[in-house]
C-alpha cells in the first residue's frame, strides 16, 4: 500500500480514501464539530497525506496512526489558526485558560468516541486531555498554565490516557 | 529499567495519540529497538486507536472524493501505470522476472552443453595432434636412417667396383645348389667382404663361418651375421678358394665339411 502510494498510483489513493475517510472524519469532527468545516478539513488532510507520504516512516508506526496525527493537528490548526501550534509567543496562554473542559467548541459532539470517554474522567484528568489532545497545547505549556510541575502533568496525562483506553476494551 | 512499568505508565498511549513531548518520544524510540515488548505494546496501542477511530467513524458524501481526485488529478502517476491494480502489476513484474530467470537458466544449460561438446572436440583434436607429431617424429627418424643406409650402400658400391677388388662367386655345393654368396677381396688391403645373395637364415644355436683355403688347408676367416648387406670379415693374405660352413654359434676351429653350403675358387 505505502509503496503504491509513493509510486503515485491513483488506485492506491482511492483505496486509502475508501477505507479511512470516515474514520478520520470522525476524529476531525471531535475537534471541529461544524460539518461543513470538518469536510473541508478532511479534504485538506487527505491532500496533506498524499503530498507528505514520503515523510511517513514505517519504522515509526502504522500508516493509520500517522494519518490520524495529521488529521488531529490539521483540525487544531483550523480551530486555532495555522501558526498557533508553532508559535513561541504564548502570552495569550492565560486568556486561553478560559475555554476549558470542552466548553470552547461550539456543540462539541459528546456522545460518541473519545469525547464521550473524556467526559467520564475526573476533572484533573479531563483538563489535561482536553488541553493536550483537543487543543494542542504542549505539556510544558500546560504545566505553566495550570501552575503545576511538568512531572505532574506527565504522570496525570498518562494516567488519564490509560483510563481512556481501558474504557474501550476491543 | 523496569520495562513493564514503562509499558504500563501510559507513555505509549501519549505517544500514539500525539501528545507526548520530545523527550518522551526520543526515549521511546530508543527503547522500542531494545525491547521487543515495547514494540509489541506500541503495535497493540495503535491497533486500539485504529479500532476506536473506526468505531467513531462519520460517513462522508461521495462528492468529497470526486473533489479530492479533481484537486489531485495532476499528481497521479500516468494512467498506463495505474490501470493495473497493485496485485496484478506485481504479478506481471514477478512473471517477467520468472521469464528472465527461466530464459537465463536455459541459456546457461545450452552454453554449458556447447562447452562440453567443444571441449570433447578439443580434447580429441589434441590427442590427434600428439599422435600426428609422434608419427612425424618417427618418419623423420626413419628418414634419417634410410639416408644413412643409402650413403652406406653408395659407399659399398664404390668399394665393390673399385679397381683391385677381386670378386669371388661362391655357388651352392651339391645338394645345396640354390645358395649363392659373393665374396669381395681387396687385393691391396687384404680386406674381405661377403654378400649373402641367397643363404638360408642360420637356425638358432648355429652360425655360418667363412674359411679361406690356403695351400689346401682351411683357415678361419670370420663369422657371418646378417650378410644380406655387405659384411666385412677377417682379412686374408693368401687363399686359393673360400668356403662357408654352418657351425655352432661362435664358430669351430676346424670346418665340418658335411655342413658346407657354398664354395668358390679365386680366379687368378
Amino acid at each position: 500500500m505505502v509503496r503504491s502510494l509513493k509510486l503515485r498510483e491513483q488506485a492506491a489513493f482511492s483505496y486509502l480514501y475508501d477505507h479511512y475517510s470516515s474514520a478520520l472524519h470522525g476524529v476531525i469532527q471531535q475537534i471541529v464539530p461544524d460539518p461543513d468545516v470538518s469536510v473541508d478539513v478532511l479534504q485538506e488532510v487527505f491532500v496533506k497525506i498524499w503530498r507528505q507520504i514520503e515523510q511517513y516512516d514505517p519504522a515509526k508506526g502504522r500508516l493509520f496512526t500517522w494519518m490520524f496525527n495529521i488529521a488531529r493537528t490539521t483540525s487544531i490548526d483550523t480551530v486555532r489558526g495555522k501558526d498557533w501550534r508553532n508559535s513561541q509567543k504564548n502570552n495569550s496562554l492565560t486568556d486561553d485558560l478560559i475555554p476549558l473542559a470542552g466548553a470552547t467548541q461550539p456543540n462539541p459532539i459528546d456522545d460518541i468516541g473519545l469525547r464521550k470517554m473524556v467526559h467520564s474522567l475526573k476533572e484533573e484528568h479531563k483538563v489535561l486531555v482536553e488541553l493536550s489532545y483537543f487543543q494542542g497545547y504542549k505539556q510544558d505549556e500546560i504545566a505553566q498554565m495550570l501552575n503545576i510541575p511538568l512531572g505532574t502533568v506527565k504522570t496525570r496525562l498518562r494516567a488519564a490516557l490509560l483510563l481512556l483506553r481501558q474504557q474501550v476494551k476491543l | 529499567m523496569d520495562i513493564q512499568a514503562y509499558i504500563q505508565s501510559g507513555v505509549i498511549e501519549s505517544y500514539v495519540l500525539g501528545v507526548a513531548d520530545a523527550q518522551d518520544v526520543a526515549e521511546l524510540q530508543r527503547l522500542r529497538f531494545e525491547y521487543p515488548e515495547v514494540e509489541a505494546a506500541i503495535a497493540a496501542c495503535e491497533a486500539w486507536l485504529a479500532a476506536t477511530a473506526r468505531a467513531g467513524a462519520v460517513p462522508v458524501s461521495d462528492k468529497v472524493k470526486e473533489q479530492l481526485q479533481h484537486t489531485l488529478q495532476n499528481e497521479f502517476a500516468p494512467a498506463a501505470d495505474t490501470t493495473a491494480t497493485n496485485p496484478t502489476s506485481l504479478l506481471k513484474r514477478m512473471n517477467r522476472v520468472r521469464y528472465f530467470a527461466a530464459a537465463s537458466v536455459i541459456l546457461l544449460v545450452a552454453s554449458a552443453t556447447i562447452n562440453v561438446y567443444l571441449y570433447q572436440k578439443y580434447h580429441q583434436a589434441s590427442k590427434d595432434y600428439i599422435a600426428l607429431m609422434n608419427e612425424r617424429n618417427t618418419v623423420v627418424a626413419d628418414n634419417g636412417l634410410y639416408q644413412t643406409k643409402l650413403r652406406q650402400m653408395q659407399d659399398r658400391m664404390q668399394l665393390m667396383a673399385a679397381p683391385g677388388m677381386l670378386k669371388v662367386s661362391m655357388p651352392g655345393t651339391p645338394g645345396k645348389e640354390g645358395n649363392l654368396v659373393t665374396l669381395f677381396w681387396d687385393t691391396n688391403t687384404k680386406d674381405v667382404y661377403v654378400l649373402a645373395n641367397k643363404l638360408p637364415k642360420a637356425p638358432a644355436g648355429k652360425q655360418y663361418q667363412l674359411w679361406a683355403l690356403v695351400d689346401g688347408k682351411p683357415v678361419d676367416a670370420g663369422m657371418l651375421d646378417d650378410c644380406t648387406d655387405l659384411c666385412q670379415l677377417k682379412p686374408v693374405v693368401k687363399a686359393q678358394a673360400f668356403a662357408i660352413t654352418l657351425e655352432n654359434t661362435g664358430g669351430s676351429p676346424t670346418p665340418h665339411l658335411d655342413q658346407l653350403y657354398v664354395m668358390g675358387n679365386v680366379k687368378s
